[in-house]
């Protein structure tokens, strides 16, 4: 379980102001919202890789600001995080970025053919074919498939949350329709509580459990998918109806208008 | 809005003119301080992450390769280019003036305790150090330091301590080989340039030889071999904003690599050799 609360952080300009948001074991919470207004921030905070000003983020009843480094380290490994361009180490081959997910079961005597066993595993949940990709460089590999590498270097450590920021970002539809269906087939299967920052707002209401609709570092909505689909509130209608999102960008361009007189 | 009277106004940016200066001043050295904190920070966190075992011997090895083995041949060819110019230069100062043999001096003497070292240290940091800021900041730009993080991996015991071990090992051992080439290049220019015999050479060496002067030359490279790598690492992991920022972070670390490369060989001779 992962609980934001109170959450303030600010850079030059406040970014979170606020945020309180319960998300329970197992459940898929997709967090969507304009850009700029804080969803990867919110992310990061989860495992201390960006520090609140204000607020505390535990996950499984652990503060992660109260959290020792020793424990803020017990804490990342308790999670696995998909970045928004996979973030992949480029000197490293695809076996060796995804076996860096197990370094420390490596380091306690994890065997070689017990560490391909888990990293040819973990490149079957995503859909890859390890002869084909094992020895490649991240270079050498399409934007889809650094994705899919990518999770699979943050599943391989059978986390016990999933956060992903962007996951389908930049992606074809096909290829993200099949990351969304990856995304889902590993939180039913491993019962994984899973966070997932997205602009695909139609993909991610096809799969989620709740939504959170973040605006100007502020939950505007936090609700089941039928809800957020039923809300009549202008700015969560922005995100699944164009008629509604023309509305909002008149709204938001109309004192730029003005201004430009 | 109410205008300040004319005098007043000139009072007014008369204090400016004064305080402006001030608070440069003031902010160059908070800039400052917050550097050498993180530099110090980092310095230390290596030293215990290396005390402590948690620095992988593989990882030294592959640095000590990049940074040392693979630095060997401009560090020869800037050792053979200095040693030329200075025994040239040494030659056409003193012929006729002092005996000969005293170039033989001149040039070790020159080569170890100053040309050795701040050329190496020079092609090092144009070699390595740069690569190392451009190699981190683009890791941090790209969230791959981030994802170290998330993997529960301390970028400080993977990136930065094995490179810090490797620069102070490899420096002496490159300043020794600049030494012994650098001078050898300056005995055979002295052979041709000015006539001067190998034996002479050695005998004008040997003459005013302290064996002190080695330990000094190795101190400053020991010193050196630390101070680039740290400096390298620390300004790639305080890179932001794309590869702009990677090219603004590698320019300003070169020139902080030199500025503190060229600020401690001022520090030495009063500091070792009085």
């Amino acid at each position: 379980m992962i609980e934001y609360l109170d959450v303030h952080k600010a850079f030059d300009a406040p970014v979170l102001s606020g945020v309180d948001l319960r998300i329970e074991t197992g459940e898929i919470m997709a967090v969507i919202g304009p850009s700029g207004t804080g969803k990867s921030v919110l992310l990061k905070t989860t495992i201390g890789l960006i520090w609140p000003d204000r607020g505390d983020v535990l996950v499984d009843g652990e503060s992660v600001r109260d959290a020792s480094p020793r424990q803020l380290q017990e804490i990342r490994r308790k999670a696995g995080y998909v970045f928004q361009y996979a973030a992949l180490f480029d000197s490293m081959t695809v076996y060796e970025n995804v076996a860096y997910g197990i370094q420390d079961d490596v380091a306690r005597g994890l065997g070689a053919r017990e560490t391909m066993r888990r990293v040819s595993e973990a490149l079957d949940d995503v859909n890859l074919s390890t002869r084909q990709v094992l020895s490649k460089l991240p270079s050498e590999l399409s934007g889809g498939m650094r994705k899919r590498v990518g999770l699979a270097r943050a599943v391989v450590g059978r986390p016990r949350i999933l956060l992903y920021d962007e996951p389908v970002t930049g992606l074809d539809p096909v290829n993200s329709a099949a990351i969304d269906q990856l995304i889902t087939a590993i939180a039913r299967k491993t019962r994984v509580t899973s966070v997932v920052v997205t602009h695909d707002v139609e993909g991610v209401l096809r799969y989620c459990d709740h939504v959170a609709l973040l605006e100007s570092g502020r939950l505007r909505f936090v609700g089941s998918p039928a809800a957020f689909r039923a809300s009549a509130d202008l700015m969560v209608r922005a995100f699944y109806d164009r008629e509604a999102a023309a509305t909002a960008a008149m709204e938001l361009n109309e004192p730029a208008a003005i201004g430009g007189r | 809005m109410p205008e300040c009277p004319p005098e007043r106004s000139v009072a007014l940016s008369l204090v400016e003119l004064i305080l402006e200066p001030i608070r440069a001043l003031g902010r160059v050295g908070s800039h400052s301080g917050r550097h050498a904190g993180g530099i110090g920070t980092l310095a230390w966190r290596s030293l215990v992450a290396t005390l402590t075992g948690h620095v992988a011997v593989r990882d030294v090895l592959a640095q000590l390769h990049s940074i040392g083995v693979q630095s060997i041949p401009l560090v020869m060819v800037t050792a053979v280019l200095s040693g030329i110019v200075t025994s040239q230069q040494g030659g056409y100062q003193f012929t006729s003036a002092i005996p000969l043999y005293v170039l033989g001096s001149i040039v070790t003497s020159s080569i170890v305790l100053e040309l050795g070292p701040v050329l190496t240290a020079v092609v090092v940091i144009g070699r390595v150090g740069a690569r190392i800021t451009a190699e981190i900041g683009t890791m941090q730009v790209s969230e791959q330091i981030d994802a170290l993080y998330s993997l529960g991996r301390d970028p400080v015991p993977v990136l930065a301590a094995p490179r810090i071990i490797a620069g102070t090992l490899a420096m002496p051992a490159l300043v020794g080989v600049a030494n012994a080439v650098g001078v050898a290049a300056g005995m055979v220019a002295a052979q041709i340039s000015v006539g001067l015999g190998h034996e002479s050479f050695l005998y004008g060496a040997r003459l005013y030889w302290h064996s002190y002067d080695l330990f000094y030359s190795m101190m400053k490279a020991l010193a050196f071999g630390f101070l680039v790598p740290l400096i390298a690492v620390h300004r790639g992991l305080l890179t932001r904003g794309g590869a702009e920022g990677v090219g603004r972070a590698t320019t300003a670390s070169v020139v902080f690599m030199i500025v503190a490369v060229l600020v401690s060989d001022a520090i030495f001779p009063p500091l070792f050799l009085n």
